[in-house]
């Protein structure tokens, strides 16, 4: 059996580990990236490469020891660097003396023969693609068994009355999630999870600000790789609405671009009308999305040296200014301090505050 | 009379000069603090070292680097000037022959030198400050009021690490203090800060640089011992730290001058009587363009010798 | 009165300033440029571009606010792509919009969109659109295109014969009285980079004067003929996105396949986004060529002189030195 890792985004592994073990791999874990893995990837990726580069080389470097044969990632189609990422990783770990071998999901709407290749690689059972469609499918309901859950905690998280509660409700009930395996099951298990988690002890009257989170893909699904910003600003009475989920980004990047992107791609075209790679015009559009919806700030958050969220800072500056909505950004990378961060939330929730009034 | 070649490093934090033999061993070395006036400095430096020679040696060439070494090369007529990178890899190939890499923590400056077969092969220097100079440590054991010397051992107690981020001496500084008030014990802070500054270095100087041994620790920082403990640990391989690391950059200065003199058959030097010389500088904006270059000038006894910072040709001198 | 055209001189203004100048000046329009970098221009554009855009961003903001008082329209193309294959980097597909955004009060951009994968006549489009802002005939646009493009192959014709961009200029003296420089028995350096950031003496401290003034001969991206450029076999699975990055790439690979030049000088800006993939493979293409020494400069608004002229002498004795015998 071939012994496969990949990329740690959230908890989305729980799905991926499933998926994998079932075509016939051997999966190794990725650890949830720590210290160490970013000493690791700091110390062999380029310096100014962008943060998500060097989390995930430092993942590949802590699951590589352990025997790694092959690693599945996403590719892309730039101008954003993530779509080179893949490339760059395996002359990092080649020049390493690693043997390993990447698997590059490019877009199956714009490479299909590449995709098919791909997934056969992966398929070492030698399912047919009847059974390989069911196995996808119980990943993809387990995904967003996932997505739904940590929807869920954002809304609970700054309502709860003992501070840190709806975490360790989380982090228990993930777990009866991850066992779940045929599709009633994991419907079972979310819904089960869902009424737990609904059980935290809520203070309803509680003044609660919303705030909507955009930016770069990475940084925004991987909590170790924003210092658990959404956690930090649920303890500060903030509930967060994000403006991605892998499970959307996904559906957007294999089938056709749905009616969501749509509607943000129309809400950045008087501000961005180009696309510029990465996730800039949808950090412009979104921006322009929570203010209509009346959201009192948004965040962004980028990987340090990110250009298309440069671009999108730049212009989101007027978008502030037009439609009268604080925008805090974040540029991330190893040498962000959680200190630095925390006073800046609780500035920004302040300022919220008071522009809200009495 | 024996001959000696005179080496003078005029850095941004410290002014080093060193007196080397024919053989190229040291015979005099000394390291002033330049404290802003590089002049006086020098002067110092003349008089001191000139006090320090054996009896009947000569200065047979001079050379000098740094980031001062225009003006001190004007001052004492110096057979080369050569910039500081260049100095430190001959330095540090006669001290510990076969050297392959060479750390090097200044002041305001850092630089790795990777060389093989005696021949600078590929050097980095500092692109960001990464907090990682002499003068953030200097500041940081003055804050906490530590002598600066007794920092390496303190690191060397701790046991437990704690983590500074930062790239910038700002906010590894904020980082440091917040670490601080939440408690964490000193000898922690200060390893952190040793492992936070190496970890820099390797990082931005040290990037893709292939770092084999002998490993060679030099400049004003190498005095540190919680800093080279930080480098064995990193790198996994015993780092040399040569009896002169503080003023190896004079000594490479005084072997080159040695090389320059052995080439011409001759020395521009003009005497150690320069330390009593009046030496006067004055700075002024030019007004030729909108780049608005601040020009220095510098005067002995009166007469123009060095003019720097131009961007353009303008002002060259004389 | 003609209307008077601003073309600030930074970013791509340095590889294509014969097409755009000539262009807007047959179509009647008085040329304003900025000129050259100085530092009021980076002060101004370090005040107002966000303080993590690289410094390139910030010259061309700074250039832009040199010329807004002066000019009815300013020239910003958006630039994505002009080989079929790759595309710009983010910064150039979303210039327009920042400066629009940033300066409320700029006058009217001409901000045509160049990008030949639309079809063939993607290109001649974007400046009939050019010239229709300016309220040109069909006819007077078509002229002025194709005396631009003349103009344009003449610059690249000198550029290839050895010149670089600041001596090729039109205006200096006569094209037939240019002479590529003699580079033979000299030590000669391949010097990558933008041309922002190579051929704007101001942000790169006079790198290519310092050199030549230590007698060391330069060769530039822009010196090499691009089909020999494309025609370089790539040592990855995946070519790179951006049109400037692949081009310095290949041209690096080029140099030390053909053995032209005895080291290698790498110019990027701090933060810059591609460059941190160019550097990363550059450095492995080099692993290969240990013959070539290399060197990465790192420049942005605060490198000063003094950092600058300890790099590039040293680099140059790391040169010479073994060759001279210590």
């Amino acid at each position: 059996m071939p012994r496969v890792t990949f990329p740690h985004v959230g908890e989305s592994y729980r799905a991926f580990k499933m998926l994998m073990e079932d075509l016939g791999n051997e999966v190794i874990v990725p650890p949830r990236p720590s210290r160490r893995t970013l000493d690791l990837g700091v110390r062999h990726a380029p310096e100014f490469a962008c943060f998500p580069v060097k989390i995930l080389l430092g993942t590949y470097l802590e699951t590589c020891p352990q025997g790694v044969e092959l690693i599945v990632t996403t590719g892309g189609v730039g101008p954003c660097r993530a779509g080179h990422y893949a490339q760059l990783h395996k002359k990092i770990l080649r020049s390493l003396g690693y043997a390993v071998d990447v698997v590059v999901l490019e877009p199956p709407r714009l490479y299909p023969l590449d995709f098919l290749h791909s997934v056969r690689r992966l398929n070492p059972h030698r399912l047919s693609f009847r059974a390989i469609y069911e196995c996808v499918r119980r990943a993809w309901r387990k995904l967003q068994a996932l997505d739904n859950l940590e929807k869920l905690t954002h809304k609970i998280r700054p309502r709860e009355l003992r501070a840190g509660e709806t975490t360790r409700v989380y982090r228990r009930v993930l777990e009866w999630v991850d066992r779940a395996y045929t599709m009633r099951e994991i419907v079972e298990a979310e819904r089960a999870a869902a009424e737990e988690l609904q059980k935290v002890p809520q203070d309803p009257a509680r003044e609660v600000f919303k705030v909507g989170i955009v930016g770069e893909v990475y940084v925004l699904l991987e909590p170790a790789s924003n210092l658990e910003i959404e956690e930090a600003l649920g303890h500060m009475g903030v509930e967060v609405e994000r403006s991605i989920f892998l499970t959307g980004w996904t559906r957007d990047n294999t089938w056709a671009e749905t009616h969501e992107v749509l509607t943000v791609k129309d809400a950045a075209l008087p501000y961005l009308p180009e696309l510029l790679g990465g996730h800039g015009r949808d950090s412009v559009g979104n921006t322009v999305i929570f203010a209509k919806r009346g959201f009192h700030g948004v965040i962004q958050l980028a990987p340090f040296t990110c250009i298309p969220e440069i671009v999108a800072r730049t212009i989101l500056t007027r978008v502030s200014r037009d439609f009268g909505i604080p925008v805090l950004t974040f540029f991330l990378d190893e040498q962000t301090g959680k200190a630095g961060m925390i006073t800046r939330l609780e500035a920004f929730v302040d300022l919220m505050r008071r522009r809200k009034g009495p | 009379m024996a001959k000696a070649y005179l080496g003078i490093d005029v850095g941004s934090v410290s002014t080093n000069l060193a007196v080397l033999n024919e053989a190229g061993e040291v015979l005099a070395g000394l390291y002033l603090r330049t404290r802003g006036r590089p002049i006086e400095a020098i002067q110092d430096g003349l008089r001191e070292i000139a006090g320090l020679l054996p009896p009947g040696v000569a200065i047979a060439g001079v050379g000098t680097t740094g980031s001062g070494r225009y003006l001190a090369g004007a001052m004492v007529g110096a057979d080369v000037v050569k910039n500081e990178i260049t100095a430190h890899a001959v330095a540090a190939c006669m001290m510990v022959p076969g050297v392959q890499t060479v750390l090097e923590i200044g002041g305001q400056d850092s630089k790795i030198i990777i060389l093989r077969n005696g021949v600078v092969v590929d050097f980095a220097m500092n692109t960001v400050c990464a907090a990682g100079t002499g003068s953030f440590l200097d500041q940081q054991a003055a804050r906490l009021n530590i002598p600066i010397e007794h920092f390496g051992e303190l690191a060397l107690k701790s046991t437990n690490p704690v983590r500074i981020a930062g790239r910038c001496t700002v906010f590894a500084e904020s980082d440091m203090i917040h670490k601080q008030q939440m408690g964490h014990p000193l000898p922690d802070i200060i390893r952190g800060l040793c492992e936070a500054l190496v970890r820099n270095y390797l990082n931005n100087v040290g990037k893709g640089k292939e770092i084999l041994p002998p490993v060679v620790f030099q400049g004003g920082v190498a005095a540190n011992v919680g800093i080279k403990a930080a480098f064995e640990h990193y790198l996994g391989m015993p780092v040399v730290v040569p009896e002169h690391h503080k003023i190896m950059g004079a000594i490479g200065a005084a072997q080159l001058a040695a090389e320059e003199v052995a080439r011409t058959g001759r020395t521009n030097f003009k005497g150690f009587a320069v330390a009593e010389l009046e030496y006067r500088t004055r700075s002024f904006l030019c007004d030729g363009c909108p780049n608005s270059c601040e020009i220095a000038e510098m005067y002995e006894d009166g007469r123009v010798i060095g003019r720097w910072g131009a961007r353009c040709p303008r002002w060259d001198v004389v | 009165m003609a209307p008077s055209v601003g073309i600030p001189c930074s970013l791509l203004y340095f590889w294509f300033y014969p097409f755009w100048e000539t262009f807007f000046r047959e179509l009647g329009a008085r040329v304003v440029t900025s000129g050259s970098t100085n530092k009021q221009i980076l002060d101004l554009g370090v005040k107002e571009a966000l303080a993590d855009a690289c410094v390139p961003v910030k010259l061309y903001f700074g250039h832009v606010q040199a010329l807004m008082p002066e000019v009815d329209f300013l020239f910003v193309p958006r630039l994505v792509c002009l080989n079929y294959q790759t595309t710009y980097c983010p910064k150039f597909l979303g210039l327009p919009d920042m400066i629009r955004h940033t300066f409320t009060g700029s006058p009217p951009l001409i901000d045509i969109r160049i990008d030949v994968r639309e079809g063939l006549h993607a290109l001649p489009k974007a400046y009939w659109q050019a010239g229709r802002a300016l309220g040109a005939k069909h006819a007077a646009v078509a002229r002025a295109y194709l005396l631009a493009w003349k103009a344009q192959r003449r610059y690249l014709t000198l550029l290839q014969k050895g010149l670089l961009p600041g001596e090729a200029a039109p205006g200096k003296s006569s094209p037939t009285g240019k002479r590529p420089p003699d580079r033979r028995g000299r030590l000669v350096f391949g010097v990558l980079g933008y041309p922002y950031l190579v051929h704007d003496p101001y942000i790169s401290v006079g790198l290519i004067a310092r050199l030549q003034k230590m007698g060391v001969g330069v060769i530039t991206l822009e010196n090499i003929p691009p089909r020999l450029l494309y025609r370089q076999p790539l040592p990855l699975d995946k070519r790179l996105f951006w049109t400037p990055g692949d081009l310095v790439y290949r041209a690096a690979l080029y140099l030390l396949s053909s053995r032209r030049v005895h080291g290698l000088i790498h110019v990027t800006a701090f933060g810059c986004g591609p460059d941190a993939m160019v550097g990363k493979y550059l450095e492995q293409a080099l692993r290969r060529h240990p013959e070539v020494p290399f060197l990465t400069l790192t420049v942005d608004e605060h490198t000063g002189e003094a950092g600058m002229a300890t790099r590039i002498e040293a680099f140059v004795d790391m040169v010479r030195r073994p060759k001279a015998g210590w």
